[in-house]
């Protein structure tokens, strides 16, 4: 029967051809569309790693040129933050705070793994609070990383996997691309994804910032403060702070509205990618069905003739939606042959398994297409008297 | 005649109803799609309020300073450079310098303003046309005095002033407070080089004119005497590229910095890694985008048209036994063809015009103001020929090879 459908389809591939290669297409599209949609699915379902309720990004900015000046109007800002009761933690970090549009890369070796790419994320002590990072493994920063020889760092789970492949981490040493001094390892954390909610799991690790030692100044404060706080005492924290650094540009914005940003940055190319694609194999089903409607109705002394022969109007309908079937088989396979180039040549660094998810659901979904476009023609085919049609040749 | 196939045309779509509407939604859609894109990206490269004339305006928003072993620092350049090198241009008509913006809060009644605040010259209100809804820019004493005067958008204005006039009331941004002296239509945020929600003068910043780093954060808009003139400009601007003293070589010894128009400095940013302008490699793309995009709708309508036209065997088998040859037959086929997609087109068009005024409404582009004008109305029409033509040229040659004895007998089996 099977090899019989495909002799058939076979017979006729040159009238085939375009439908085989639409669907053909139609897989190719959604393959990809739905990989991508599958890829930032799986990103979104892991935990960040941190809170961001409740949590605000102040930034400083100036034109002054005077370091001692920038550090001294730095400190009275942070002092006068302490001092709110609305507030909980302060903490300075570098520009790549949680959801804003900038990073920071460095290169870490160690043993076998050469020039490994990892966040670098420089932070005070209470940066763990403000944030709520869970220690799996080792401690974070204290007091007493003051005055150590090698840099303390704290890595994530995944920076942990990358560089030591289940090693202990703790009190290795680790030499950074750029940096004259050693880094020692001092602890794990869980999770930590801060670039985005979409965004992949990426190693990251944290170093100390001592403002006591270097003089250097760091523009971004993250603030923790009670639930409940709202703008009227933003407003009022902002005058107060404008009267120590007069002249300074600042900035303030709550995690929750830099998040929403950055997932509206994927979300809306998915969705225009999503609503165009529908509409692609909307379009390419309504005309498939046009196209086998025309084609079964123009066959029916063939069909008339299998029924006065004694085909049930059963086997008439399996014909034909098997047709379609393997019409869609042969659309498939040969984009299955092209699709399979992407984890195979690991195209875009994607991890393998989103494309092969991506490829069954195409296929799915196509044969589901195709089935549903076939049932309503060959139904009206089974249906067909065989007295009728042969009496009209 | 071609009255005679458009009847013919219009007939045939009426025989079966449910292959038309296939037609045309695919038509319709597709068309559609392409047009909000046209629409989108017109809004971002055409002539739109305030560069109306940009065919003959010149951005400098980018230099980039590269060493030999690769390094490379790249960001706007700063107002020394724009002063001491691009101003002294022969060329252009005018140079005007403006700050990159930069997002600040305002508080208003215990509610955050989030405001994008721009420092702008003299030359930047004559070289650019703002729509003034009231008021005025300011001018050569205000900046002269830097004096704290603003102008801000329409939509500031109905967030702030609660949409009364403005004129001459204090906004407070940062801290700082202005005086309103202007209100103009809000401007698209797409448009980097001259959107913001308030406009205050340049000389504000003047602690930043001495500072003689080449990168910075500002902009520089040229305007030419006249469109032929830009090629000059462009050849002026690369003999002074040249005299550029780098001060610190450690950071780099090759300077790259271009007057672009935007299409350009779009193309060069995003394609071209800063040196070369890509605008063909972009253009490519897009067409390629386009093609692959239009390429399924196509082939279901060439589809479409096969069952359809073989339906019309007979007819063509008459025509041809009475001696009508391949050629005119295709041409009739594919003048109703085109016919048919106008018609989707046309569908299209009320189609994009709805999505255009969701997008806008949506506020996913702030300040987006698509629409239609001459220049995506065209596109349109062009863009329904192509598909018009593409998807009939193929099942037009097909059945014009029917042979007219088979054809008569009313099968092509």
């Amino acid at each position: 029967m099977i090899r019989h459908l495909f002799k058939l389809i076979w017979n006729r591939k040159k009238s085939n051809f375009l439908l085989i290669s639409e669907i053909f297409f139609s897989f190719l599209v959604l393959f990809g569309v739905l990989s991508f949609g599958l890829y930032n699915y799986h990103n979104y379902q892991k935990p960040l790693g941190f809170t961001h309720d409740d949590v605000w990004l102040l930034t400083l900015q100036t034109q002054s040129d005077s370091t001692a000046e920038k550090l001294a109007v730095e400190e009275q800002v942070i002092q006068r933050m302490r001092s709110f009761p609305e507030v909980e933690q302060v903490a300075f970090t570098s520009g790549n705070a949680p959801f804003a549009f900038s990073s920071m890369m460095n290169r870490l070796s160690y043993g076998n793994v050469k020039d490994l790419d990892a966040n670098q994320y420089d932070v005070e002590d209470a940066y763990k609070d403000v944030l709520g990072l869970k220690i799996v493994q080792g401690r974070w920063f204290g007091p007493q990383d003051g005055t150590t020889l090698h840099e303390p760092i704290v890595i994530n789970r995944q920076l942990q996997k990358d560089l030591f492949h289940g090693e202990d981490p703790i009190g290795k040493l680790l030499t950074p691309i750029n940096d004259s001094v050693q880094y020692r390892v001092i602890g794990v954390t869980d999770y930590f994804r801060a670039s985005s909610e979409y965004s992949p799991e990426e190693g990251a690790f944290f170093t100390r910032i001592n403002r006591q030692k270097d003089q250097s100044t760091w523009g971004s404060l993250l603030i923790k403060v009670k639930p409940g706080t709202g703008v009227a005492f933003e407003e009022k924290m902002m005058r107060e702070l404008g009267l120590i650094a007069k002249g300074w540009t600042m900035d303030v914005s709550t995690l929750e509205k830099m998040r929403q940003t950055k997932s509206r940055l994927t979300l809306v190319p998915l969705i225009a990618l999503a609503v165009v694609c529908g509409f692609l194999v909307f379009n390419v089903a309504l005309g498939l069905f046009g196209v086998l409607w025309y084609n079964i109705n123009k066959r029916t002394g063939e069909i008339g003739l299998r029924r006065a022969m004694g085909a049930t109007t059963r086997q008439i309908r399996a014909q034909f939606v098997g047709e379609v079937v393997v019409l869609a088989f042969f659309g498939v396979v040969l984009g299955l042959l092209l699709a399979v180039q992407f984890p195979l040549l690991d195209v875009f660094q994607v991890a393998s398994g989103i494309y092969w998810q991506g490829m069954a659901l195409a296929g799915l979904f196509i044969f589901l297409l195709t089935t549903l476009c076939a049932l309503y023609p060959s139904r009206q085919a089974s249906g067909i008297q065989p007295a009728v049609a042969l009496h009209e040749e | 005649m071609l009255k005679n196939y458009i009847i013919i045309a219009w007939k045939v779509l009426q025989r079966r109803k449910f292959f038309t509407f296939i037609s045309l939604f695919g038509i319709s859609f597709t068309l559609m799609v392409l047009m909000v894109v046209t629409s989108l990206f017109d809004h971002v490269f055409g002539p739109q309020m305030p560069e109306r004339n940009s065919d003959k305006l010149l951005f400098v928003n980018m230099i980039r300073q590269e060493g030999e072993e690769g390094n490379s620092m790249s960001g706007p350049p700063s107002y020394y450079f724009l002063d001491h090198y691009v101003k002294k241009l022969q060329t252009p008509e005018k140079v005007s310098i403006s700050s990159v913006f930069t997002p600040l809060n305002s508080y208003v009644q215990n509610k955050k303003l989030a405001l994008d605040l721009k420092h702008t010259d003299q030359a930047f209100w004559e070289i650019l046309d703002f729509d003034f809804v009231e008021g005025r820019a300011f001018g050569k004493t205000e900046l002269d005095n830097a004096s704290h005067v603003a102008v801000i958008n329409e939509n500031t204005r109905k967030q702030y002033f609660g949409g009364e006039s403005a004129l001459g009331k204090t906004i407070e941004v940062n801290q700082v407070k202005y005086k309103v002296i202007g209100v103009v239509k809000d401007v698209p945020v797409l448009r980097v080089h001259s959107y913001a929600d308030v406009w205050v003068p340049i000389t504000l910043r003047q602690s930043e004119f001495k500072n003689d780093d080449l990168r910075g954060m500002f902009f520089g808009i040229i305007q030419a005497k006249s469109t032929g003139d830009l090629s000059a400009i462009k050849d002026e601007y690369a003999r002074m590229m040249t005299q550029v003293k780098i001060k610190d070589p450690k950071q780099g010894t090759t300077l790259y910095s271009f007057p672009d128009t935007l299409l350009e400095a779009f193309a060069r940013t995003s394609l071209g890694g800063g040196r070369e302008s890509s605008v063909g490699l972009f253009y490519t793309l897009l067409a390629i985008a386009a093609f692959l995009f239009m390429l399924l709708p196509t082939m279901n309508l060439v589809n479409i048209n096969i069952s359809r036209i073989l339906e019309r065997s007979s007819e063509i088998g008459v025509r041809k036994a009475f001696g009508a040859s391949s050629k005119v037959i295709i041409g009739q086929l594919v003048v109703e063809n085109v016919f048919l997609t106008f018609l989707g087109g046309m569908l299209g068009l009320v189609l994009s015009l709805g999505v255009m005024q969701l997008i806008n409404n949506s506020g996913v582009i702030a300040y987006a103001d698509l629409g239609l004008n001459v220049r995506v109305f065209a596109w349109g029409i062009l863009l329904c020929l192509v598909f018009g033509l593409i998807s009939g040229v193929y099942p037009a040659y097909k059945m014009s090879r029917l042979n007219a004895v088979e054809a008569l007998r009313g099968g092509t089996k």
